[in-house]
């Protein structure tokens, strides 16, 4: 995946993002990590295209955000929000479906087919004709997980898919998550959990105060540059320390 | 034992409520006589058919009203549009339903050359009642998660796809109580058509009390007649509440 951000400012009541620059190339996991209210959520959105920013532009895998259609961009980009936003009135089965019928113009049977498919390999067949509220908080993101994946998109968003989630569950999606690299899809990711990151991103941005405060690659746990990036890994170890 | 017991409670609330009747027409020592009501029977069922073609119509016209006010108002890219809505709806909540229909049909239907009272009441009661129903779509709407809006958005759904298939279903179950109520005034309403000479079933039976003078037989006919389209349709409306509901928690 290529990722190009250009003066990218992003305001709310205050600036959220400052004057963002970088230049990406070839990137098959990007996780994005920093202290809560750091924008890193607010950068997944804008690229996305989920929401508008004042100034800059952002390019990924050659598709501008600002000059091109959007509609054909969301084809192709799988999103996993934070709190899973499956639609509360379909089933399982029917919420991914519903995405591949209705926009993607699949065949209902096929449809249905793969879909059913994928939930056997997240082992949520069982579920599939469950409501949302009938499936535990981890099960309703894997769900949310296999919907941004069947939709056979080219790069997948995650936004902190495990912040409500107990360890327990946590473990549940991060195992999810997992899969989807093994599936060579690329993806970029906002999570708290460091260790995961670590793990499994090919390059890292660590953002403070709607900056890129420092980034590269798992190297940089090992070795930070800077001082906020330092303190940060700090309090993450301390608190990992104390558990 | 609720089950068992729960037609035993309606029985002996409707008797009470008939007693509550019966004691008032026995003090003020009235006796019912329906004997020219019965004579004239096909006038007011005449005068009911009529009644229930107008209610239907009117509730229809009122969906599809309320659907255009409420998407007017959500216009934001043609300014003139919201404005339109709000004035209508200012209009419309600060009018009496019986002052709208005669301007309706004496002012504005002569002006537009139209004298048909079916047409003038039917649209009356549209635009009335239509005006109270894009609120409750508006409510409705405003009341699902900005998190299903954003998921149709991220997704690629259209804005017609994402009303269709994520936004309408689920406002569906929170518009039908207080669309019953609408519905149900929307049938009460229709009576204030007969000030503009509609034959509905309250101007055929106030031509019967007028020959009769029997007013109080008129009434409780009305009620009734009023009863057997309104009670059904509240009922009808709930258990379809009550599948919705079902099928969502099933």
């Amino acid at each position: 995946m290529d990722l190009k951000l250009k003066n990218l400012d992003k305001y709310y009541d205050k600036k959220i993002l400052d004057n963002i620059n970088l230049e990406l190339n070839d990137i098959g996991v990007l996780a994005l990590i920093g202290p809560s209210g750091s924008g890193k959520s607010t950068l997944l959105r804008l690229i996305a295209g989920l929401e508008d920013f004042e100034n800059g532009s952002i390019e990924l895998n050659g598709f501008n955000l600002e000059k091109n259609k959007l509609d054909e961009f969301r084809k192709e980009v799988g999103f996993v929000f934070q709190d899973h936003n499956l639609f509360s009135h379909l089933t399982i089965l029917q919420n991914i479906c519903l995405v591949l019928e209705k926009v993607h113009k699949r065949d209902p049977k096929e449809a249905k087919k793969e879909v059913e498919v994928l939930l056997d390999q997240f082992g949520l067949i069982e579920h599939k004709d469950k409501f949302p509220h009938q499936i535990s908080g981890g099960q309703s993101q894997r769900v949310s997980i296999v919907r941004a994946l069947a939709i056979k998109p080219k790069i997948i968003l995650l936004d902190e898919p495990t912040s409500s989630l107990d360890p327990v569950l946590t473990y549940e999606v991060l195992v999810a998550i997992e899969k989807l690299i093994d599936q060579k899809k690329n993806v970029i990711i906002v999570t708290h959990e460091i260790g995961f990151a670590r793990e499994i991103a090919d390059y890292i941005l660590y953002l403070e105060d709607g900056k890129i405060v420092e980034h590269g690659n798992k190297d940089m746990f090992k070795n930070p540059q800077t001082y906020e990036l330092k303190g940060f890994l700090q309090k993450v170890l301390t608190f990992n320390a104390a558990d | 034992m609720t089950k068992i017991w729960k037609p035993v409670n309606y029985i002996i609330a409707i008797l009470l409520y008939l007693a509550f009747f019966y004691f008032v027409l026995t003090t003020l020592k009235i006796n019912l006589d329906f004997e020219v009501y019965y004579e004239y029977r096909n006038l007011i069922f005449k005068g009911w058919l009529r009644t229930i073609q107008v209610s239907a119509i009117g509730v229809t016209l009122s969906l599809v009203v309320g659907l255009i006010l409420y998407f007017m108002s959500q216009a934001k890219s043609i300014p003139i549009l919201p404005i339109l809505a709000e004035i209508h709806k200012t209009v419309i909540f600060s009018t009496p339903l019986i002052v709208l229909a005669i301007v309706a049909y004496y002012f504005i239907g002569t002006a537009f050359g139209v004298d048909s009272r079916m047409i003038i009441g039917i649209l009356t009661l549209g635009l009335y009642i239509g005006a109270y129903i894009a609120d409750i779509y508006k409510g409705a709407v405003e009341s699902i998660h900005i998190n299903q809006w954003q998921t149709a958005k991220m997704f690629g759904f259209s804005k017609y796809q994402t009303y269709r298939y994520v936004i309408f279903p689920q406002v569906l179950k929170s518009i039908l109580p207080p669309l019953a109520g609408q519905f149900a005034l929307t049938i009460k309403g229709s009576a204030l058509l007969s000030l503009i000479g509609l034959n509905e079933l309250l101007n055929e039976i106030n031509v019967v009390q007028a020959i009769s003078y029997k007013s109080i037989e008129g009434f409780i006919l009305l009620s009734i007649g009023y009863w057997i389209i309104t009670i059904p349709l509240i009922m009808a409306v709930r258990y379809f509440e009550e599948q919705l509901h079902v099928r969502v928690v099933k």
